[in-house]
């Protein structure tokens, strides 16, 4: 079994709060309205409500899982399924991790084309972003949170909601409870999107000093996402007709093009670039597993890994040229993260509750 | 047969300040060898020599002459090395003939030769507060702390660096605050050290500082005692270096760049708005340029319709695009500071006038730059000024030019990526193997009371945590009884 990080390396468990969180306040903030309209209507914030709250249960099972003996999940994958299967399972992840990055990537690099810069070479910027991941992530895993912490200066932004509220109508959100069950899951499911970035804890768990007291935080960060969405998405009922809403493609920047102040008007190129201070850290953070799981699994050298990584990253972020190729992409990860977290963490979960019984007896 | 050092020593320089004498007292031949300009010739006449002529015993051996010489640093001494090395820092050297194999090293050293009387804090001012500065003179240096800390926990610890200059270095902190892991940490990067000569304190701050690649300070230099002093109060330590008047100290943080002593002076409301006069300041002197920049050329849209139109004015007969027309200001004020700076202070106030207004004005007139850019750029330098460590001023003066090429190519996005670059290298960087964001990363909560704001004496009774002190009260808080409010003693 690994030993815990030295603490020289660890960070303080609450800042599990800016990891997650800032995951979760990725460039989706844009543009997640549509796809849970198609199901759930007036009622989405509904589904929304459903999914982050039913993903504590998904927190807890992650936190049950680490800690006692195995470290990460790739200590995890080792115990359940042998040395073999389970470092190939590990490195499955390398590839969920890096598809993760890469749609956070292309996907901002796709906002600030169409919103900002319509010429702007694809080349170019993802080159200088890259540049940027690469100090940053070879600063280890410190510099890594410390970067996701400053997030948290664009909260205040949320206060911005209310020139879209005042100019809303609050009856577009009623008859409120108007949808079935069955349709609010649906629209549940294709929020999924909107929480990813509690499965990197997986990975990261050991940087975290006394993390199971500091669980806590974890379940905040998910509840400040929650309502941080729910909040977007009634705004954005009551602000667009729900026939509108469906056909733009990034309500929250199309809503935030009619703040107007005596000295500033056009807030969405405000959004746009105060926004990559969420995407590089999640980037970040999701290259950074990577390198990690290489590091355990693979005994690679993340001095040797992360440009490789890295490489892959720019080549792959070019090959996209089309706004539909992207949205396939993000069909890709919206499933694959979907039954990543819902599915796969609840199933080790119980593989591990079995098969972590009889290990920590033999221990004993 | 024993080496005769009188002859050895007369063949060690051929320089012409290198003297050996002979004087005959009281019938015994004594051997004088020193270096005349460094020596104080009023000891050497008043100590030594009338002191032996005076003397009623006789002058058999060494041990005689020790007896005599009123003065406590005396050695006897038969290596040629070492009486090369002291003679060199200002000893004299006496042997009683005819034995030449040993002799007196008498310390006589004239320390005020070519010492500064004055020790004014001229770059480092401010209106309240004391104006004691440090001058190049590590014995006065350390004289002044002594007198501001007058506590045995003050401990001053010598090394000599630099194989030509030999300079001396101490190490200042107070027993049982400072962390002795800094204290280990900065012993061994004196100790790996190897430089000829040490000019500066600042010079020997890049060759110990963490990070040697980067525009930021990492330790805070300042000619001014009440801040080293409070620095050290705070559990960092001070390095003093021989012959500079500069004292660097460390760890720090990048907020205490923009502390000035005077936040502490007044009171803590007026304290605190200036800091955040300050902090305002480096952000605008950072980022206005290239938020001009940015605007100009890409996001017009984002100025208000009211507003574009005084704008546009200013700008319609200017020929070249914003980036050219900052560069250009922005040149121009560089050149104006760099020769400023190297300017005598009488011919550099004429400088000013020149360059501030004459140029400025012309500059618009003859349609270079528009009015508008000209207030941005003035009041960026102006900001760029508040900034009381010059070290960091200049780091900021730096960055702008990074940020308005960022701008010009890529606009507000641009400037977000230069500012994102910026902040993970802050995060990167280290202060003595201390993280140099806290309190904001790591985050602490304690050390809030004296970073962006200076809070009332009542709340900064504690050290920073940051430092890791080994005691964390400064003072404990006792209230006067005679003070109170009127109400509740109505």
């Amino acid at each position: 079994m690994q030993h815990r990080v030295k603490d020289n390396y660890a960070i303080s468990g609450y800042f599990v709060f800016f990891l997650i969180g800032v995951c979760q306040a990725a460039a989706n903030v844009f543009n997640f309205q549509n796809h849970i309209l198609e199901y759930a209507g007036q009622d989405a914030w509904q589904s929304i409500l459903l999914m982050g709250l039913s993903l504590h249960l998904v927190l807890w099972m992650v936190y049950k899982m680490l800690g006692h003996p195995a470290q990460d999940i790739m200590d995890l994958h080792r115990t359940i399924f042998g040395k073999f299967l389970g470092n190939g399972f590990s490195l499955l992840l390398v590839g969920y991790f890096f598809i993760m990055a890469l749609f956070y990537f292309r996907a901002y690099i796709e906002i600030v084309q169409v919103w900002v810069f319509p010429n702007l070479r694809t080349w170019a910027m993802a080159g200088l972003l890259t540049v940027m991941i690469y100090y940053v992530v070879s600063g280890g895993f410190r510099v890594v949170a410390g970067y996701s912490f400053f997030y948290i200066a664009l909260t205040p932004m949320l206060l911005l909601l209310y020139f879209p509220i005042r100019q809303g109508d609050f009856h577009r959100l009623l008859p409120a409870f108007n949808h079935s069950l069955p349709d609010l899951l649906k629209g549940a499911r294709c929020t999924s999107l909107i929480f990813f970035g509690l499965e990197a804890l997986l990975v990261y768990f050991p940087f975290l000093k006394s993390p199971e007291k500091n669980a806590k935080w974890a379940h905040f960060a998910l509840l400040f996402a929650t309502f941080k969405y729910s909040a977007i998405i009634i705004v954005s009922l009551m602000y667009f007709s729900q026939g509108l809403l469906k056909h733009t493609l990034w309500p929250t920047l199309a809503m935030s093009k009619i703040i107007e102040l005596s000295f500033f008007a056009r807030f969405e190129y405000f959004y746009i670039f105060m926004w990559l201070l969420t995407i590089v850290p999640t980037v970040c953070i999701s290259i950074w597993c990577c390198t990690r799981i290489m590091k355990r699994v693979a005994a690679l050298n993340p001095r040797l890994s992360l440009p490789i990584i890295l490489a892959l990253l720019y080549v792959a972020a070019l090959m996209f040229s089309e706004q539909t190729e992207l949205a396939a992409l993000e069909r890709i990860v919206n499933t694959l993260g979907f039954y990543f977290v819902v599915g796969y963490i609840p199933l080790l979960f119980v593989i591990a509750c079995f098969a972590a019984r009889p290990a920590s007896k033999a221990a004993e | 047969m024993r080496p005769d050092l009188h002859k050895a020593l007369s063949e060690l320089t051929k320089s012409d300040d290198f003297l050996q004498t002979s004087l005959t007292i009281k019938g015994r031949q004594l051997h004088f060898t020193y270096y005349t300009t460094l020596i104080s010739h009023e000891q050497f006449h008043h100590d030594l020599l009338s002191i032996f002529q005076l003397a009623n015993g006789e002058l058999r051996d060494l041990q005689d002459l020790t007896a005599l010489i009123p003065i406590e640093s005396v050695q006897a001494s038969s290596s040629l090395e070492d009486i090369s090395r002291r003679l060199a820092q200002g000893a004299i050297f006496i042997q009683l003939a005819p034995r030449l194999d040993e002799g007196l090293i008498v310390d006589i050293a004239d320390f005020k030769l070519g010492q500064r009387g004055y020790n004014d804090t001229e770059n480092e001012y401010s209106v309240i507060g004391p104006k004691v500065g440090f001058v190049e003179h590590i014995d006065t240096n350390m004289t002044l702390l002594r007198r501001g800390l007058v506590t045995e926990k003050l401990i001053f610890e010598e090394h000599v660096i630099g194989s030509y200059s030999r300079t001396r270095v101490a190490i200042a902190y107070l027993d049982g605050v400072t962390n002795p892991q800094y204290i280990d940490t900065i012993r061994q990067r004196l100790a790996d050290l190897d430089f000829d000569v040490i000019f500066d304190s600042s010079l020997l701050e890049q060759l110990v500082t963490d990070n040697s690649n980067s525009p930021f300070p990492l330790l805070l230099p300042s000619e001014r005692l009440d801040r080293i002093m409070y620095a050290m109060l705070n559990g960092e330590l001070a390095l003093i270096c021989d012959g500079s008047s500069v004292v660097i100290t460390g760890p720090v943080n990048l907020f205490s760049f923009i502390v000035s002593p005077e936040d502490y002076y007044l009171p803590w409301i007026l304290g605190s708005s200036f800091r955040l006069i300050r902090y305002f300041g480096v952000a605008f002197s950072l980022l206005a340029p290239s938020l001009y920049v940015a605007i100009l050329t890409f996001h017009y849209t984002v100025i208000p319709r009211d507003l574009l139109g005084p704008i546009i004015e200013s700008r319609t007969n200017v020929p070249f695009p914003p980036l050219l027309e900052v560069l250009f200001l922005e040149i121009t004020i560089e050149l104006l500071r760099e020769a400023g700076s190297r300017l005598p202070t009488k011919v550099s106030q004429t400088l000013g006038i020149v360059g501030g207004i004459i140029l400025g004005q012309a500059a618009v007139q003859a349609a270079l730059t528009s009015n508008i850019l000209l207030i941005i750029v003035s009041l960026s330098a102006l900001a760029s000024f508040t900034t009381p460590i010059f070290k960091m001023s200049n780091t900021i003066r730096f960055l702008r030019f990074p940020l308005i090429l960022l701008a010009s190519l890529w606009g507000g996005l641009g400037i977000m990526i230069g500012l994102m670059f910026i902040l993970g290298h802050l995060l990167r960087l280290k202060s003595l193997g201390a993280p140099y964001l806290v309190p904001v990363y790591p985050f602490r909560g304690q050390d809030y009371s004296d970073s962006f704001i200076r809070s009332s004496l009542v709340l900064l009774s504690k050290r920073f945590s940051f430092k890791r002190p080994l005691s964390s009260t400064r003072y404990t808080i006792r209230k006067n009884k005679d003070i109170g409010d009127d109400y509740s003693n109505e």
